[in-house]
C-alpha cells in the first residue's frame, strides 16, 4: 500500500508538488497522467526517498519513507523510463546482481525462469545487455520486480519508447503482478496504456492532482477529452 | 560486508570486460616485469663487478710488497658501495651518487662510476624502475579504472536503480574501492612474487640486514599509496556531475602531484638553499689547509707549534731525541687537522643538504606522492641518509687506515730515515677489508617522520571526505 499525505516538494519558490493526498491499495494500479513537469516523477522520487519532502509524508505499508528508508526499499521495486543495466554483464548476471543487493538469492535456473516468464527471449538471457533493446531491458526490470517479491511497484513512464507489442507485453506483466496483490504507482504519458492497465487514474497539472477516478468509470474517448481539457484550458 | 563484496565482485567483472582497462593493466604488468628484470640484471652485473673488483683491490693492497707505510697510505685502496637487493626496485640516488671511492692519505676523493655518467641526457627524465611504474603509472591505471565509477552509474541511471534497492552510498563506495584494490592486487601479484623470490635468493649476500622487514614496509607503503589514489579517484567520481569532469579533475591532480610539484619542490629547494660548486668546496678546503681554520695558522706555524708541544712534554731539545719517530706523529697530526677542516666544510655542505631535504619533507605534507617517493628510496637503501651513512663509514675506514700507517711509522721507524723504513704484509693485513651494512629500516625512518605523518594525515583526510560526502549525498539533488 502506498500513501501520500499532503505531500509537497518545493525548490525555492518553485513548487514541484503541492499537497498530494493519494492512496494506492494492494492489487491496485494507479496511473498518474500529466505533461512534463506536472509532478509525476517528483511523486515517484519522493516515494523512493531520493528527495526529501518539503511538507507532508509518503509512506509504504504505513512506514514513512524518510524515517524507514532502508525498510521501505525492501518492499518496493522501481522501473524508470529507461531501465539502464550494466552493459558489460548479461541479463542473467544483472538480475543476479540486483537480486543480491536486494537480499534475494536465487539459483541460476530460477533466474532463467524469472527472465523467461518476464518475456525475455531465451537466447538473450546469456547475452550482454549492451545488445538489448529498451523493451528487453524493461523485461529484466519486471523480472527483478518479481524476484524481489515486491509489494509495491513504482514505475516512471516505463512504456515510453516501447513499440506497441512490447508495451502490450509489459501491460500483461503488470496485470499479472496486480493479481498477486502488488500496489503499483505508474507515471505515464500513455493514455491508452493507463486506461487498459490502471485500476485508477489521476491527472496532474503544475504539481497538483486535479482529477482522479476509477478507470472503469470512463471510456477511452472521455479520458482523452478530460485530459486535453485539463492540459489546454 | 556481504553487500560490499557483492558490489566489488560486480565491479571486478565489469572492469575486466573493459578493453581499455585490460590493455592498460597489461601494459603496466609488462612494464613492471621489464623494470624488475632490467633492475635484476643491473643488480647482478653491478654486484658481480663490485665483488670481483673489491677482491682484486683487496689482493692488491695485501700484496703491494714491502714499502714505507706512508707510501702505502698514498698507494691507498678502493672501496665499493654494495648494491642492495632492494635497489633493483627503486634506484633512488644510486644513479647519481657513484659506487666506488679511492681512499688515500690527506685527501677525501669524490665518488666515482655514477651510472648517470654513462647515460644520455634522457636520464634526466628518470630511468624505468619498478618504483617509477608504481608511483607514476599505476595511479594512471587507477584513474582510468575509477574515474567513472559513480558518474557512469549516475549518468546511466543504474545508481537510481541501486539506491531503490536500499544500497547506500557508503556501501557502494567501499565496494568499488575494494574492487579496484583487488584488481590492482591481481595485476601486482606476479611482481610481488618476483621481488620476494629475488630478495630471498639474494638475502645471504645483501648489505641490508633487515630485508624481510623492509619488504613488509614496502607492501604497507605502496598499499597505503595505492589505496589513497583509489579512494581519491572514487571520491572525485562520487562528487563529479559527469565522467568528463571527474577525468579532468583526476588527470590534473595527477599531473600536479606526480610531475609538476616534485620538480618544483626540487628547483625551489635548490634555489632557496644553494650549494657551493665542487670547485668552490675544494678550494675552501685547500685554503684552510694552507692557512688554518682561523686564517693565520699556516702549515709551518702548526708544525712548529706541534714540535714545541712534544719537546716540552718529553723534556727534550730536539725531535731526534724523542722515543718515537716524530715524522709519524706530525703526519698523523696533519691528517687530523685536515680531517677537522674537511668535517667543518662537509658539515656546512650537509646542513644545506639537510635544509633542502627538510623542504622536500615539508612539501610532502601537501603531496603524499613525495612521501612515498622519499620512503621508497629509504626502504630500498638508495636515499640520501643511507648514502651519508655509507660516506661516513668510508671516511672512518680511510681515517683508520691512515692512522694505522702513521702510527706504525712513528713506532717503528727513526727520524730522518723516511724512505729507508719498510713495512710488510703483516701491517697491510691489520687493515681489515671494508664491509658495509646499511642502517636498519627503523633507524632510517627516524629521518622520515614527516613523510610518515603525511601519509597518515592524507589517509585520515580521505576517509573523512568519503564518510562526510556519503552522508550528505542523495541520488538526486534537491
Amino acid at each position: 500500500m502506498l500513501k501520500a499525505t499532503n505531500l509537497t516538494k518545493k525548490y525555492g519558490s518553485f513548487t514541484a508538488l503541492n499537497g498530494l493526498d493519494l492512496l494506492v491499495k494492494d492489487g491496485e494500479i494507479f496511473c498518474l497522467l500529466g505533461a512534463n513537469g506536472a509532478g509525476k516523477s517528483t511523486t515517484i522520487n519522493l516515494f523512493l526517498n531520493f528527495i526529501e519532502p518539503t511538507e507532508g509524508e509518503a509512506s509504504i505499508n504505513s512506514l514513512d519513507v524518510t524515517q524507514y528508508g532502508k525498510e521501505t526499499k525492501q518492499l518496493l521495486s522501481y522501473i524508470p523510463e529507461n531501465l539502464m543495466l550494466y552493459p558489460n554483464l548479461t541479463g542473467l548476471e544483472n538480475l543476479d546482481f540486483f537480486c543480491g543487493v536486494g537480499n534475494k538469492k536465487y539459483d541460476k535456473e530460477q533466474l532463467e525462469t524469472l527472465l523467461y516468464q518476464s518475456g525475455l527471449q531465451p537466447d538473450f538471457i546469456h547475452k550482454r545487455v549492451s545488445s538489448y533493446s529498451k523493451g528487453m531491458r524493461q523485461k529484466v526490470g519486471i523480472a527483478l520486480a518479481r524476484a524481489r517479491e515486491a509489494s509495491v511497484l513504482l514505475l516512471d513512464e516505463p512504456t515510453s519508447g516501447l513499440d506497441p507489442k512490447a508495451s502490450n507485453e509489459f501491460s500483461e506483466l503488470l496485470l499479472d503482478m496486480k493479481e498477486k496483490g502488488v500496489a503499483t504507482l505508474m507515471a505515464t504519458h500513455d493514455l491508452f496504456r493507463a486506461k487498459v492497465t490502471g485500476t485508477h487514474i489521476g491527472i496532474m497539472k503544475e504539481g497538483v492532482l486535479i482529477e482522479r477516478f476509477a478507470s472503469d468509470e470512463v471510456s477511452f474517448q472521455d479520458l482523452e477529452k478530460l485530459y486535453l481539457k485539463h492540459m489546454y484550458n | 560486508m556481504r553487500l560490499i563484496s557483492l558490489i566489488a565482485w560486480k565491479e571486478i567483472k565489469t572492469a575486466l570486460r573493459e578493453k581499455l582497462v585490460l590493455a592498460l593493466g597489461g601494459i603496466i604488468v609488462l612494464l613492471l616485469g621489464l623494470s624488475l628484470f632490467a633492475g635484476y640484471l643491473n643488480y647482478e652485473q653491478q654486484q658481480t663487478i663490485i665483488t670481483q673488483t673489491q677482491e682484486v683491490k683487496r689482493q692488491e693492497w695485501l700484496n703491494q710488497g714491502d714499502k714505507h707505510p706512508h707510501i702505502a697510505a698514498h698507494y691507498g685502496t678502493f672501496v665499493f658501495k654494495p648494491k642492495t637487493v632492494l635497489s633493483l626496485f627503486d634506484f633512488g640516488l644510486d644513479t647519481y651518487t657513484g659506487t666506488s671511492v679511492y681512499l688515500e692519505a690527506h685527501h677525501q676523493h669524490e665518488f666515482m662510476f655514477r651510472p648517470a655518467q654513462d647515460h644520455s641526457s634522457m636520464i634526466r627524465f628518470g630511468e624505468l624502475s619498478a618504483a617509477l611504474v608504481l608511483q607514476i603509472l599505476m595511479p594512471l591505471l587507477i584513474i582510468f579504472l575509477a574515474f567513472a565509477s559513480f558518474t557512469r552509474e549516475r549518468e546511466s541511471g543504474t545508481l537510481k536503480l541501486l539506491m531503490s534497492q536500499g544500497v547506500s552510498f557508503q556501501t557502494l563506495t567501499w565496494g568499488k574501492i575494494l574492487a579496484y584494490g583487488a584488481i590492482l592486487a591481481v595485476f601486482l601479484f606476479p611482481f610481488l612474487m618476483g621481488i620476494m623470490l629475488i630478495s630471498v635468493g639474494e638475502f645471504q649476500q645483501d648489505a641490508i640486514p633487515d630485508v624481510a622487514i623492509r619488504l613488509l614496509l614496502f607492501a604497507l607503503l605502496y598499499g597505503v599509496y595505492l589505496f589513497l589514489f583509489i579512494a581519491f579517484s572514487v571520491w572525485v567520481s562520487l562528487c563529479s556531475s559527469t565522467g568528463r569532469n571527474a577525468l579532468l579533475t583526476l588527470l590534473s591532480s595527477w599531473i600536479f602531484l606526480a610531475i609538476l610539484m616534485p620538480k618544483t619542490v626540487v628547483n625551489l629547494s635548490e634555489n632557496v638553499y644553494q650549494l657551493p660548486s665542487m670547485r668552490e668546496f675544494k678550494a675552501a678546503i685547500e685554503e684552510d689547509k694552507a692557512n688554518g681554520l682561523d686564517g693565520k695558522s699556516t702549515r709551518s706555524i702548526r708544525m712548529a707549534r706541534l714540535e714545541k708541544e712534544y719537546l716540552e712534554k718529553y723534556g727534550m731539545d730536539s725531535v731526534q731525541q724523542l722515543p718515537f719517530n716524530f715524522e709519524g706523529v706530525s703526519m698523523q697530526a696533519g691528517e687530523e687537522y685536515n680531517n677537522k677542516i674537511y668535517d667543518y666544510h662537509l658539515g656546512k655542505l650537509r646542513k644545506i643538504f639537510q635544509q633542502q631535504n627538510r623542504l622536500g619533507s615539508m612539501a610532502s605534507l601537501f603531496n603524499p606522492f613525495l612521501s612515498v617517493q622519499h620512503l621508497s628510496m629509504a626502504l630500498s637503501g638508495t636515499d640520501p641518509h643511507t648514502f651519508i651513512h655509507f660516506e661516513d663509514e668510508v671516511e672512518d675506514y680511510r681515517r683508520e687506515l691512515v692512522r694505522k700507517m702513521n702510527n706504525d711509522m712513528a713506532e717503528n721507524s727513526h727520524y730522518g730515515e723516511f724512505y729507508g723504513y719498510k713495512a710488510g704484509s703483516e701491517l697491510w693485513a691489520e687493515v681489515e677489508d671494508f664491509s658495509y651494512q646499511t642502517p636498519t629500516a627503523l633507524a632510517l625512518l627516524k629521518h622520515y617522520w614527516i613523510e610518515v605523518i603525511s601519509l597518515a594525515f592524507w589517509l585520515g583526510i580521505i576517509l573523512l571526505l568519503i564518510f562526510y560526502t556519503n552522508r550528505k549525498l542523495k541520488p538526486l539533488y534537491g
